[in-house]
């Protein structure tokens, strides 16, 4: 029985993680829905941030920044997973941000994508909550 | 008497839309052993980088790159390779500092350049405390 469980659990794992929940991502996918809220603008950041996605990404947050000019809240409840391209990325987005005066806030990350924050010292860079 | 290790090979082209696949199949393999979810996600996070590194080293290169998992009891071993002889050592120092510092952090042992047969050594030990 216990050997059961153990078994469920492994073929549960990644579909728990990206398939169980409506609108979660699969693995290799990336997703950024972006509003505004009072002088900010808002982003919800979803799925895996990797080499495939970061380039379009990259795009989506470097144009935000230059046509807005305004605080970034990059929402990260749903990001399930980043690698160093994509912390360049933000790296970057944080600079573009600064260049104007502005900053760049990350809220709610999970446990495995705060573990990096912190492994590079960019916990001390950005404004994490 | 040797510990008996199962080996999983999988052969990839350089192309950045299959390092998910890598990320799957650790997944599973590290779940398989033993492992918890904060160290199959340092997993998964390690292989990737260094797959991303094959890839931008790859370029428009048509080869194939492999990554091999050995199953050494509780000790997860994984090695990277190519069929092109010229590559030595995939990472620069400085300029991939953010990925190398993320390696060493979450593997327990790292070899960045080539040694002996293999051009990336890494493993990682499942941890007592953790298992069922």
């Amino acid at each position: 029985m216990q050997e059961n469980k153990t078994q469920c659990k492994l073929v549960l794992y990644e579909y728990q993680q990206y398939a169980d929940r409506e609108g979660e991502k699969m693995p290799g996918e990336m997703d950024l829905k972006i509003g505004k809220l009072a002088d900010k603008i808002t982003m919800k950041l979803s799925g895996e941030v990797d080499i495939y996605t970061s380039q379009g990404l990259k795009e989506k947050l470097y144009e935000v920044v230059e046509s807005n000019k305004a605080d970034l809240v990059i929402d990260c409840t749903d990001l399930n997973y980043i690698d160093s391209s994509g912390l360049g990325i933000l790296i970057g987005t944080l600079k573009k941000a600064k260049s104007y005066g502005r900053n760049v806030y990350l809220n709610n990350m999970k446990d495995n994508i705060r573990k990096l924050f912190s492994i590079t010292g960019l916990d001390k860079l950005f404004i994490v909550n | 008497m040797g510990l008996k290790s199962d080996s999983i090979e999988i052969r990839l082209p350089f192309k950045a839309e299959y390092v998910s696949v890598v990320r799957l199949t650790a997944s599973g393999i590290a779940n398989r052993m033993g492992f918890d979810i904060e160290a199959i996600e340092d997993i998964k996070v390690a292989i990737s980088e260094v797959c991303n590194k094959l890839v931008c080293c790859g370029g428009e290169r048509e080869g194939v790159y492999r990554v091999i998992f050995t199953l050494e009891g509780e000790r997860l071993v994984i090695v990277f390779d190519s069929e092109d002889n010229g590559l030595q050592c995939i990472f620069d120092e400085d300029e991939d500092a953010l990925g190398i510092s993320i390696i060493k952090a979450l593997m327990d042992e790292v070899e960045l350049c080539k040694s002996g047969k293999y051009l990336f050594f890494m493993s990682r030990t499942v941890e007592q405390q953790f298992k069922g």
